[in-house]
């Protein structure tokens, strides 16, 4: 359900808005060295200068093309495995190891393996993937296991058809956790694709222009770029949660 | 075909709720239950469909069940058509499924999430589910919990016309507001 803004309530969120401004504005005055910190103004304007640009936009696909496909990549793989360790335990001690192992083995570990075994080209679906599959993995089976029993018992007392349980069952049980799990995934994803990028800096990608950007000290760049990636990954995310709604009704 | 229940025995840790015992259900026969609680009405229940496994006893196979439980067990958020589809019938059924429902409920809810609705109104959704889905035999566990006397008999009236030949057994402790039907009257050792 969406609250209703009233004109206060958007005021007050623009009041908001403009004292964090504020306090970034003076910030960058008080540094004093645009090289090293950019006002928000500088912001804009290198935001504005990159945004005709071709390498730019190539940039800004070639980001969301990868971080897009890990994430929807390891969205179904986690619901398959999910599905399968829930409904065979062999399954779910065969998975368990390597899952705690996804969870506990740092990012920049897999970044760095990734690259060795298989370039940056497909850098960031991969490590996006491996970020992403346990949260949905661990949801889907949490979430399973959640279902009313009784209501299972129903239907096997019913000789309800199972695809018809799953659907109307099962998934009812899942959907909030795996709401819960795809919110926190979307952002990680992006965090962990970009960092990935900026490490192996694959052709057309965010991750190489803030490399650069670094390199050329070009501090309202980096700034314009992650404002970028921040407006990304929350397009992302309603598009990816519209989604969830729309297949959870 | 007629249900026969033979040497059932079973027990939970020490209570010994059924010894040695045995029931026929005639095919197509109306049955009330009546015991005193905690002597086993809802592990009859329970056992005969299968979802309790007895120590011991011959239990009829193959018969197809339907059910009122305990609870009302209804799907939440969905409508009370939703409820009665659940169990029988695609989209196809939906206008038959409604005047099935309508006989029994005011039209007006029949749409609405079921959690919106009182629990006696819940409870004949529960009780129109059991009737609706195909069955052979239906089994319903204290049904009128919760009905005032009027729509206790309105909903007896419902059950007796859409069991149609269907064997019905139901436990209650409100045998006297049933003297009026013709229940074959069943108790508990």
């Amino acid at each position: 359900m969406k609250p209703v803004k009233s004109p206060r309530h958007i005021v007050r969120g623009l009041l908001i808005a403009l004292f964090w401004l504020g306090i970034w504005q003076a910030a960058s005055m008080l540094v004093g060295k645009p090289v090293l910190f950019a006002s928000p103004l500088d912001t804009v304007k290198a935001l504005a200068e990159l945004l005709p640009t071709a390498d730019y936009w190539s940039a800004v696909l070639g980001s969301l093309e990868h971080i897009a496909l890990g994430f929807f990549l390891a969205l179904l793989l986690g619901l398959l495995v999910g599905i399968a360790a829930f409904r065979f335990p062999l399954v779910k001690a065969l998975v368990s190891p390597l899952l705690t192992m996804m969870k506990t083995v740092p990012v920049a570990s897999f970044i760095i393996l990734v690259l060795v075994w298989f370039g940056s080209k497909h850098l960031a679906v991969i490590v996006a993937l491996l970020i992403v599959f346990p949260q949905i993995y661990f949801a889907t089976v949490t979430g399973l296991s959640s279902t009313d029993k009784e209501l299972l018992e129903l239907a096997r007392v019913f000789r309800v058809p199972g695809g018809r349980t799953a659907w109307q069952v099962y998934r009812p049980a899942l959907w909030p956790y795996l709401n819960a799990a795809c919110a926190s995934a979307l952002g990680m994803s992006w965090k962990a694709g970009i960092a990935a990028e900026v490490i192996g800096t694959p052709a057309r990608s965010i991750g190489e222009q803030m490399y650069l950007s670094k390199i050329y000290l070009a501090t309202a760049e980096l700034f314009a770029w992650t404002l970028t990636v921040i407006l990304l990954s929350m397009a992302f995310e309603r598009a990816v949660r519209w989604l969830l709604r729309k297949v959870g009704k | 075909m007629d249900l026969n229940i033979s040497g059932l025995s079973h027990r939970f840790g020490d209570k010994v709720i059924f010894d040695d015992f045995s029931l026929t259900l005639r095919r197509g026969g109306l049955y009330g239950l009546t015991a005193p609680s905690g002597r086993g009405k809802t592990t009859l229940l329970r056992i005969l469909m299968g979802l309790q496994v007895p120590d011991a006893g011959t239990l009829p196979q193959g018969v197809r069940y339907s059910a009122v439980f305990q609870m009302d067990r209804l799907l939440p958020g969905r409508s009370a058509v939703d409820q009665l589809l659940f169990v029988r019938g695609g989209k196809r059924e939906a206008e038959a499924c409604r005047a099935f429902l309508a006989e029994l409920l005011p039209e007006g809810s029949l749409d609405q999430p079921v959690g919106e609705l009182s629990g006696g109104m819940q409870r004949r959704v529960a009780i129109a589910r059991a009737l609706w889905a195909e069955s052979d035999c239906i089994l319903m566990d204290e049904p009128f919990t919760g009905l005032d006397e009027d729509t206790l008999h309105k909903t007896a009236d419902f059950i007796l016309a859409k069991r149609k030949d269907r064997t019905l057994l139901l436990s209650t402790h409100q045998k006297e507001l049933l003297e009026a039907y013709p229940f074959e009257w069943l108790t508990l050792p």
